[in-house]
């Protein structure tokens, strides 16, 4: 089955960049103002005392014992235990055993059934796991200090920041527990639920993606106005996919790289599309759009055009090269170039490690559309439980980032409104991150090439009375340029706050895991291990400060 | 309360716990399942036995139908859901439709179908909801997929849906005739109608439906015009039965539907080129149920009932009595009349009438076998059948010159003469002038201006082969 999103690698270096930038502007903010704050307050002294506390903080993180923080841990986990939050199992049973009322039965094909089991057992243990291990992490230091049982604690020669990591490890331990048992219950279950005919595809692809880029129904790669080409919009509300025009010289050209005849599938080439059709006229109804691949090598030029195939819409259209094109003796791959010459696919054809990909449509006045994860070359599958357990991990990290998130708010507020304040930072972060993202990147998500104007206030207070839409720019005058210049120093304020708001979609591998795909490294759990340790190290910092500051006795 | 012991107190609240039982059981028991009103699932409608078993509260409920099982199938699941979320039923119900809306833009149709399910869950007696979603999933998502066989899936599954909607709310006509209505036209008139009626009849998933057919909406193995009479008859049983009108169309025009399944059955033979004894008993049977059922059915009207097949005599009565009272301006023919416009009546009587002849039969026979002949590019053997076919025509419309202005008629003559005329052309150079002789020429010449828009169905024709509906 197809992706609706496109799965690009991290860029680490990039991401540290601005995760430096944003820590950097908090902390400078949040120690210029506490150092004003106690300038005013006790002078001089203030200040010192101020340097002091940070200087602490260094030396206590260097000297926290791994001892400690595993005593508190050990009693964090039994103390989570015997609040019942391992009743979350019977829930879960619950729900499983009831869960066939509540699926649509659909055997139109096995992608649609394997999809629909994989995406309600990890949106479950999702849904289930981070209430509880969330809670648990909200109330627990709030209730050891209204129960003074944390004076006993503190008494000890614990540092703070241990209390802090204790929780942290102790809520961990918890989560992990409930995640692995339910997550191999959820494993058995889906395995068991798909039918047996289908379970065959019930696996982990692993594809390499390519770079794909167009060219105009003339052939060409610009188009009239001397820009990069591009597919047709045929009006799809959704524009992730554009369209090339069946018959004419349009194609969709891939560049892979890196494909070796020693990664691929027993030496096979196997090209993985699904490809959207879209008729403008009915043409022959009963017979799907018809599509050719040509291989060409960009190194030494080579072009191989292959069997044209029929695009199966909605599913999986696998195209073995070798097999589809064996007409030699004996079945032998005889691929021949456009000169009619044979040519060998590892020695003309993959030679250099790059390969480009030209899709044509050929039944005419028809369009086939396509994006970047559309079309990729297949290597050995890894086995379903690989993906599977990348997805569960992908969840363990969301929870991680929750638990500390929760295990901080805990160290400043009381335990309600600690889950408020986490609750809210996971909901704007699972809600309204794309909205930000979209504020801040003036690009609409739907259609990256249409530009979103009026975003400032100021700008937005001009064109609501004026009735200017966002497509319509404003007239260039120093008014606005004013307007403008306010708006961008807020919109960049609000830039750094987005970045305070973690994406906690980009945790669901779901649609990875659904869809019969392993989980990616770099375009999925790098991010995501990335985004949880450039969170929850400051929120740890945040959380030991807050425990080193306030006073206990005020509960 | 103070001076009593643990024990005592406790012996209290379950002496108060037993007095309170008294009336919760006379109040609040539920009926008796053995004499709970039945019902089968089979898609045939029913009248419901009152039972007047259970408690008071039971007993009121029967009575005045107020429960939830009075509106049909109560789902576990669906009540269960309601009940768990307390009162948060319409902002989850909002969410669910956001989330399918974006998934039909996101073409994720497994995720569409699981959110169309939750949504049902909700809200299983609005009615709207699955009417609505019925057709989305036949109509819109089943036309966003290439493979006429995938089409055909989602076609069935909206079918499906219906059925489901209906079983729900089984006192109520309208989801029985949509059932009924995306079974004849969505499947009968489509552009892959040639294919979703032999789909019907001849599953293309022989893995899944191995003796052909799916049991779920064509047990029968009928055709799909058929298995949609058997669902319009049923809504107008339901109707009947409980009393609740549609709210589709006019009651003339949702009454009509058996018998225009009919209809179309036998249309749709002879667009499939069958001009045979099936055919002839098909429009035979469509003129019965027409004119001997549909015609003698009584509808309200401003003046009282009427019915639209009024016989010589029975006009001459209602002549005389509208004559006798003009002070109540009843003109009972004049509303007859009038109802029969709205349902093109006297065309579709006459229509049944004269299809149903041996000669009509031969007449279309002979076009359609002419058409096919000069397709295979056999010009003589199409102009001879051409004039057979013309001539038997035009002897029909001189017996029931009525049809002389059904647009139909015109539109099959028209294309007739322009593929005889073509054939005339390939073979002989030239074709007819006005001041020669043929068949049909009053016709041909009459109906010029409609010749531009024809010629473009013509070709089409010469093209693809397909016949219009």
């Amino acid at each position: 089955m197809q992706l609706s999103f496109d799965p690009r690698p991290f860029d680490l270096l990039g991401g540290f960049k601005v995760w430096g930038v944003v820590c950097l502007v908090v902390v400078a903010l949040c120690w210029g103002i506490a150092a004003l704050l106690m300038f005013l307050q006790s002078g001089a002294p203030g200040l010192a005392r101020l340097l002091d506390l940070t200087a602490g903080m260094f030396r206590d993180f260097l000297q926290t014992s791994p001892r400690r923080v595993w005593a508190l841990a050990v009693h964090t986990f039994r103390e989570a235990a015997r609040k019942r939050a391992l009743w979350v199992f019977a829930v879960f049973a619950v729900l499983f055993l009831f869960a066939g009322w509540f699926m649509p039965e659909l055997r139109q094909s096995p992608d649609m059934a394997i999809r629909n089991y994989v995406s309600f057992v990890l949106r479950t243990i999702t849904w289930l796991t981070i209430p509880v291990v969330g809670l648990l992490a909200c109330w627990g230091l709030p209730e050891d200090i209204r129960l003074r049982s944390l004076h006993t604690v503190v008494t000890k020669p614990v540092r703070r920041q241990e209390i802090v990591l204790g929780r942290i490890v102790g809520f961990l331990g918890i989560g992990l527990l409930v995640l692995l048992i339910v997550g191999a219950v959820g494993y058995v279950w889906v395995v068991r639920q798909v039918p047996e005919n289908f379970r065959s595809q019930v696996t982990a692809r692993v594809p390499i993606y390519g770079e794909l880029r167009f060219l105009t129904r003339e052939g060409k790669s610009e188009d009239e106005q001397g820009l990069e080409a591009t597919g047709v919009n045929v009006g799809d509300e959704a524009i992730f996919r554009q369209f090339v025009e069946g018959n004419t010289q349009a194609r969709a050209i891939w560049r892979f790289e890196g494909v070796d005849m020693n990664r691929l599938q027993n030496g096979q080439l196997i090209l993985e599309s699904t490809f959207q059709s879209f008729r403008t006229h009915k043409g022959k109804v009963d017979q799907e759009l018809l599509g050719q691949f040509t291989l060409v090598n960009p190194k030494n030029g080579v072009r191989v055009p292959l069997q044209p195939f029929f695009n199966r819409e909605f599913r999986r259209n696998s195209y073995n090269v070798t097999e589809r094109n064996s007409r030699g003796e004996g079945g032998r791959l005889e691929l021949k170039d456009e000169q009619g010459r044979t040519v060998d696919l590892a020695k003309d054809v993959l030679d250099g490690g790059k390969l480009d990909v030209e899709v044509a449509c050929l039944s005419p006045g028809q369009f086939m559309g396509m994006a970047r994860p559309d079309l990729f070359i297949r290597l050995p599958d890894r086995t379903f439980l690989a993906a599977y357990g990348k997805g569960l991990f992908s969840i363990f990290l969301m929870l991680t980032m929750i638990v500390v998130l929760g295990v901080m708010s805990g160290c400043f507020l009381k335990g309600p409104v600690a889950t408020m304040l986490t609750g809210f930072i996971f909901l704007v972060g699972r809600l309204a991150h794309d909205f930000l993202q979209q504020l801040t990147s003036d690009k609409l998500l739907d259609n990256p090439k249409l530009q979103m104007r009026g975003r400032g206030l100021l700008e937005s207070l001009y064109r609501l009375p004026t009735h200017l839409g966002p497509q319509i720019e404003v007239e260039d005058n120093t008014a606005q340029r004013v307007i403008k210049a306010i708006d961008n120093v807020e919109l960049n304020a609000l830039w750094g706050v987005k970045h305070l708001f973690p994406d906690f979609t980009q945790f669901d591998a779901t649609a990875f895991v659904a869809n019969s795909f392993d989980v990616p490294w770099d375009a999925a759990l790098l991010p995501n291990l990335a985004t949880t340790i450039g969170f929850c190290v400051p929120w740890i910092i945040v959380g030991y400060f807050a425990l080193k500051c306030r006073e206990l006795e005020a509960k | 309360m103070s001076n009593l012991t643990a024990f005592q107190r406790k012996l209290v609240y379950v002496g108060g716990i037993l007095l309170l039982l008294v009336p919760i059981v006379l109040l609040g028991s539920p009926p008796d399942a053995n004499q709970a009103p039945s019902r089968k699932r089979s898609g045939e409608t029913e009248v419901r036995v009152k039972a007047g078993s259970g408690g008071l509260l039971s007993r009121l409920r029967q009575q005045h139908e107020l429960g939830e099982v009075s509106l049909g199938d109560v789902d576990p699941t669906s009540s269960t859901m309601n009940l768990l979320l307390l009162g948060f039923r319409g902002i989850a119900t909002s969410r669910l439709w956001m989330d399918a809306q974006d998934q039909q833009k996101r073409k994720e149709w497994a995720e569409l179908d699981s959110t169309i399910k939750s949504i049902v869950l909700l809200q299983p007696h609005f009615l709207k909801v699955w009417h609505f979603q019925g057709w989305n999933l036949a109509y819109n998502v089943s036309a966003e997929w290439d493979a006429v066989a995938d089409r055909y899936y989602w076609v069935k599954h909206g079918v499906k849906f219906y059925m489901e909607g209906r079983d729900r709310n089984e006192k109520f006509p309208d989801l029985y005739w949509y059932t009924g209505d995306t079974l004849g036209k969505k499947i009968g008139r489509s552009d892959e109608w040639k294919q979703f009626r032999e789909f019907f009849r001849n599953e293309p998933d022989k893995e899944q439906f191995p003796n052909g057919f799916d049991p779920e909406i064509n047990p029968d193995k009928k055709d799909n015009y058929l298995a949609a009479r058997d669902w319009f008859i049923r809504a107008n049983d339901a109707s009947d039965t409980y009393k609740n009108r549609q709210r589709i169309m006019a009651e003339p025009l949702f009454r009509f539907y058996p018998a225009r399944a009919l209809i179309d059955y036998a249309l749709a033979l002879q667009r499939e080129g069958n001009f045979g004894e099936e055919s002839r008993a098909a429009w035979e049977e469509a003129f019965a149920e027409w004119a001997t059922k549909y015609g003698r059915e009584e509808f309200d009207c401003p003046i009282g009932r009427i019915y639209m097949e009024v016989t010589e005599e029975e006009a001459q009565q209602f002549q005389l009595a509208d004559q006798d009272k003009p002070e109540e301006n009843l003109k009972t023919l004049h509303w007859v009349a009038r109802y029969q416009d709205m349902c093109n009546y006297r065309y579709w009587r006459t229509r049944c009438k004269i299809e149903g002849e041996a000669d009509m039969a031969a007449a279309h026979r002979a076009l359609f076998e002419a058409e096919e002949q000069y397709r295979s590019a056999d010009f003589d053997s199409a102009i001879a059948t051409y004039l057979d076919g013309m001539k038997k025509y035009e002897a029909m419309l001189e017996k029931y010159p009525d049809l002389k202005d059904d647009d139909n008629t015109i539109e099959e003559v028209m294309i007739a003469q322009l593929f005889w005329r073509d054939a005339l052309r390939i073979v002989e150079g030239n074709e007819p002038g006005d001041d020669e002789q043929f068949p049909l020429k009053d016709m041909w010449i009459k109906h010029q201006n409609r010749k531009p828009m024809l010629l473009e169905e013509f070709q089409r024709r010469q093209r693809t082969g397909g016949r219009t509906l």
